[in-house]
């Protein structure tokens, strides 16, 4: 809110320069975002606060000032010129609904002279940042934005019946705005009526046709109460915010309309006009104080310092609190009435506090006490699963949660999205079920800036609706695309592929001890069918990881080949790791042999195992596989294997005749359930 | 005997023709064991056939066998010796070539410097919680004494699903979840993504995220809550930055704080200094001391236990930190971006 420093004199002597008021006001806690010199001027923007409403005039600001400054408020006084007419001989105002509007205020000014402001008045509005409109207007807006108490004048002549009837508005009523818009009111709106129709949305916005016009002869002043959570939900619905609703939702004075009334009469008369006789004040049940302990132990208690007490009473009464001694350190507080935020003892120290000076509180480490881990198992994996990542050349992403809607329909991620109501863009709507979208929108961002290839994970949540639940689940994805790092020197950076995919998850796979997991083929939406492996741990599936389709990759103008997974990460992270066990290692040398086989292309390293490790074969240490290939030598749909296999016993040396019979059976088991063909010199001891 | 000189003649020659061939201390070793081998070696044979002879012609076959070792010996000897003394090793290579360069991942700058921020809580005995980003308007809002229709839920613009249902604006519902199920002391932070309906520009988006702390306990004052604070921030920058609080307004404490620090871009003493906006000082946490009613809602009694709690958006403390003028750059995912966290 833009304050003026002169319109700020008018209620306190400030000869102190604008770099000395920034920092006051900063310390008591109404921040300067901004500040503009001028000649004999400075205009500062000062940040609003919710619960602040009293700071939203120059009145506040100055109240504020003085008691940081030290300094007294200069008295105001509000002459009138009054008619013999009373207030009442000219307009009757009815309450009807008390809870919305306790108070209700009114003065009649006649033969105002509606044109131009006076310069003083025209400067002060100007400086503000508003336009000068008429006498009347600019001193409405001059009493809102001295005392943060909105008032509204109407032409008294185009109220019907002359009479002020505050009511809900009925079914099918409508109101022409000042802003000549046509409202729809609805039965929950308070508005101000006259005898036929709602004339002002109350506390929002005044009516085109009782509005002051050039015409006009005799105002009529309102200075009311409004209930701030009706106001507000009148503003809310009809999207409809002024600077007067700003201020009642936040909760005026309710003490303060007759003086703004006043105030407002009173200038109107110097500018020519008369003012009725006595402010006509419908206030049937005064707002009742509520009285709030003030213990100086707490005071302590809270801020870890002691202040002393004279210091506490100078303070809050120069804030305008009531406050009185009951008993040594106890206080019984009345808060003023423009601070409705003021309620609890809380609130009265942070009053002390703000003005005592957050500097002058110790800063203090509190007593150290925990004995829970400091880093929880689920954590300490995540990291330790990260740094595998990176050890296997992918990169960290974090994208936003929200995502296209048709673009994230093309992946079929199975799950049901979320959508947002009111999302920032149409292109952001629902939030995302998969984290491969984010990761193939990175792949194409990067590719299209000169990338060689792309390798990234990323792990948040994906969101969906399970019946009538939102779900979030936490997902690990990879992706991986292009070639491999820089070239070197010695040899060119080589193409990614599936297995560079495969190997990052079997390497966390192991690394965090996860046992027993299983690849399967399986194929899933994401993926070119056969082109894909399921995971499952502990006999769970925990995701998949594949080559994406050639048309999701088209949609994210991908030319090249994607490989990618996504993993239910929180599912991994939750389970028990196997615990590390120690095995002896044998002292005595094993036994390897190398078997190659001709074999059907068809034939899977998979069911290769399965077979090897359902044999049971005594003293089989590991057996891996170490050559794959097909090619002319080899005869078409077949593929030369070569598998080895490595012999220990525990206790002593193998005999070459022991490790004979052993290979022996695994040659015929192989034969015998895949049709396997020893190769020729296939054979080798080692 | 003469078939005894003639073997000697033979090893000889062998010996001879051997040790020329030898490249290295292996091969050295090998010719060392074929002569010298005390079972198998040529000598130790040599001695076999000498227990076949005459007596009286046992002492000349002693001396000549002798005189063949003690030949083998010297030579091998001197073989060692050459071998040990520092050889030239013929250079094929240019050792100015660049080393092969291992391709490793890079951590994403945000959550970078997120562990960091978590690394000094957890040596000051925090510890870390989380909870969902899809929350109810009880915890997002009314729990943390935001009232229903009160105009400070204006702050937080709000990305609704349903009535009740909301991305979080900040992480401090979990604050709430924390103290309904667990009893002080209570010492947390909570990182985490946020999220509020802000159109993005170079300082504003939709999705952020923030840390928050919260600690409750007997006696605990906003004196704690500033040193905890001073000695956070110090970690983080350094030891010498200069703080200030000043009173703000949050619904959720009582009283409330705003942290700044000083701007080390221009040490405030750029008026137009982009960072600071001419001010010197840099909003980096907002705090406070729980309000009573926050409590009162986790049913801990504001009488007996009090608490502090502050909050930090991560991005806008890393584009300070790290001089990064756009905050849409983490959320690009430009690799060249990324990548600089790792290297250099
Ligand atoms: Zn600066």
């Amino acid at each position: 809110m833009k304050i003026s420093l002169s319109w700020l004199k008018q209620y306190i002597d400030l000869d102190i320069s604008a770099f000395e008021l920034v920092d006051t006001l900063n310390n008591i806690g109404l921040m300067v975002d901004d500040w503009e010199e001028k000649e004999n001027e400075v205009i500062l923007d000062i940040e609003t606060y919710a619960n602040r409403p009293d700071t939203l005039g120059h009145l506040g600001v100055a109240r504020e000032l003085a008691v940081a400054l030290g300094r007294p408020l200069k008295e105001q006084s509000w002459p009138l010129i009054e008619l013999n007419e009373k207030t009442s001989d000219l307009i009757n105002i009815k309450i009807l609904d008390e809870d919305l509007c306790p108070r209700y205020c009114g003065i009649i000014v006649r033969g105002v002279q509606v044109g131009p402001s006076p310069d003083w008045l025209r400067e002060k509005i100007k400086a503000i940042g508003l336009s000068p409109i008429n006498n009347v207007v600019d001193v409405t807006n001059y009493v809102l934005f001295s005392t943060a108490q909105p008032i509204h004048a109407f032409d008294l002549d185009k109220l019907t019946g002359r009479k002020i009837i505050v009511r809900k508005a009925k079914k099918g009523e409508s109101l022409i705005s000042l802003e000549e818009d046509t409202l729809a009111l609805s039965s929950d709106m308070l508005v101000i009526a006259d005898e036929v129709k709602p004339v002002a949305l109350a506390g929002v916005i005044g009516g085109q046709e009782t509005s002051v016009s050039n015409e006009t002869q005799d105002v009529f002043i309102e200075s009311a109460y409004f209930d701030p959570v009706s106001i507000r939900k009148t503003s809310k619905k009809l999207g409809i915010k002024t600077e007067a609703s700003y201020r009642f939702e936040r909760g005026a004075d309710e003490s303060f309309p007759p003086q703004a009334a006043l105030m407002a009469a009173s200038i109107l008369t110097q500018m020519g006009g008369k003012a009725t006789k006595g402010i006509l004040d419908i206030y049937s049940k005064p707002r009742k104080q509520k009285t709030i302990v003030l213990r100086n132990h707490r005071v302590a208690g809270l801020l870890g310092l002691e202040i002393q007490e004279e210091f506490i009473e100078e303070t809050l009464s120069k804030l305008g609190f009531q406050i009185e001694r009951t008993q040594k350190g106890v206080w019984q507080v009345k808060s003023p009435p423009f601070r409705v935020d003021v309620e609890r003892e809380a609130d009265l120290i942070e009053e002390i506090v703000r003005f005592y000076g957050y500097d002058k509180i110790p800063a203090k480490l509190p007593p150290f006490e925990t004995l829970e881990p400091a880093l929880s198992p689920k954590r300490k994996a995540f990291q330790k699963l990260r740094q595998i990542l990176f050890h296997y050349g992918f990169d960290e992403v974090v994208n936003f949660s929200f995502v296209n809607q048709e673009k994230e329909a093309k992946l079929q991620s199975g799950r049901k999205p979320i959508e947002i109501r009111n999302p920032v863009s149409s292109k952001a709507s629902i939030l995302r079920t998969t984290l491969i979208g984010g990761l193939l929108e990175n792949i194409s961002w990067n590719l299209n800036r000169g990338a060689e290839g792309v390798h990234v994970f990323e792990t948040g949540n994906v969101y969906f609706w399970q019946s009538d639940s939102c779900i979030e689940q936490c997902m690990l994805a990879l992706a991986t695309t292009g070639r491999v790092g820089t070239t070197h020197w010695q040899s060119r950076n080589e193409k990614t592929d599936f297995f560079r995919l495969k190997s990052a998850c079997e390497a966390f796979m192991n690394y965090l001890r996860y046992d027993p997991y299983v690849f399967c083929e399986e194929d899933h939406t994401y993926f070119e069918l056969g082109h894909s492996l399921s995971l499952h741990f502990k006999g769970e599936p925990v995701g998949f990881m594949g080559l994406v389709r050639r048309d999701i990759l088209d949609s994210y103008s991908i030319e090249d080949e994607v490989w990618a997974a996504e993993f239910k990460l929180e599912m991994l992270l939750e389970k028990q790791a196997k615990k590390f066990q120690y095995r002896p290692v044998t002292r005595f040398p094993g036994i390897s042999r190398d078997i190659s086989f001709i074999a059907s292309q068809e034939v899977t390293y998979q069911k290769i195992k399965a077979a090897v490790e359902k044999c049971s074969i005594p003293y089989l240490n590991q057996f891996y596989i170490y050559d794959r290939f097909s090619g002319p030598s080899i005869p078409k749909g077949k593929m030369s294997l070569s598998l080895r296999f490595v012999f220990c016993h525990p206790q002593r040396t193998l005999l070459a005749e022991e490790v004979d019979a052993l290979q022996e059976r695994i040659i015929k088991t192989l034969k015998a359930e895949f049709n396997f063909q020893l190769r020729e010199g296939g054979k080798i001891d080692k | 005997m003469k078939e005894l000189k003639k073997k000697i003649e033979k090893y000889k020659t062998q010996f001879n023709r051997e040790i020329t061939l030898i490249q290295d201390k292996k091969g050295l070793q090998e010719l060392r064991n074929l002569f010298l081998s005390r079972k198998k070696g040529y000598v130790s044979l040599l001695f076999e056939d000498f227990k076949t002879l005459k007596p009286e012609e046992r002492p000349e076959a002693g001396k000549i066998i002798n005189e063949l070792k003690e030949y083998v010996q010297t030579k091998l000897q001197a073989l060692q010796e050459e071998f040990s003394t520092a050889k030239k090793v013929e250079k094929t290579y240019d050792l100015t070539l660049p080393g092969k360069d291992i391709y490793l991942g890079s951590p994403h700058p945000i959550v970078h410097f997120q562990q960091e921020i978590e690394q000094i809580f957890l040596t000051m005995g925090f510890t870390i919680e989380e909870g969902p980003e899809i929350e109810t308007d009880y915890y997002n809002f009314e729990a943390l004494n935001f009232p229903q229709h009160h105009p400070a839920r204006d702050d937080w613009d709000t990305l609704y699903i349903k009535d009740d249902l909301l991305l979080r604006t900040h992480t401090s519902p979990v604050q709430i979840r924390v103290m309904e199920k667990k009893k002080p002391p209570i010492r947390i932070i909570i990182p985490g993504k946020v999220f509020r309906k802000e159109t993005p520009d170079p300082t504003h988006l939709p999705m952020f995220f923030q840390v928050e702390g919260l600690v409750i306990d007997v006696g605990i004052t906003f004196a704690h809550l500033k040193g905890t604070l001073e000695y956070f921030l110090k970690a983080l920058f350094n030891e010498n930055i200069k703080i200030r609080f000043r009173p703000s307004f949050f619904p959720f404490t009582e009283p409330s704080a705003e942290v700044d620090i000083e701007c080390t871009v221009c040490d405030g003493k750029n008026e137009d200094c982009r960072v600071c906006g001419g001010s010197g000082w840099i909003e980096i946490l907002g705090a406070g001391m729980v309000d009573p009613q926050v409590l009162k809602n986790v049913n801990i009694d504001p009488e007996r236990y009090s608490g502090f709690a502050f909050g930090m958006g991560i991005d806008r403390t890393a584009m300070f930190a790290f001089q990064i003028s756009d905050m849409r750059n983490f959320y690009e995912n430009d690799l060249r971006f990324i990548r600089q966290v790792l290297r250099k």
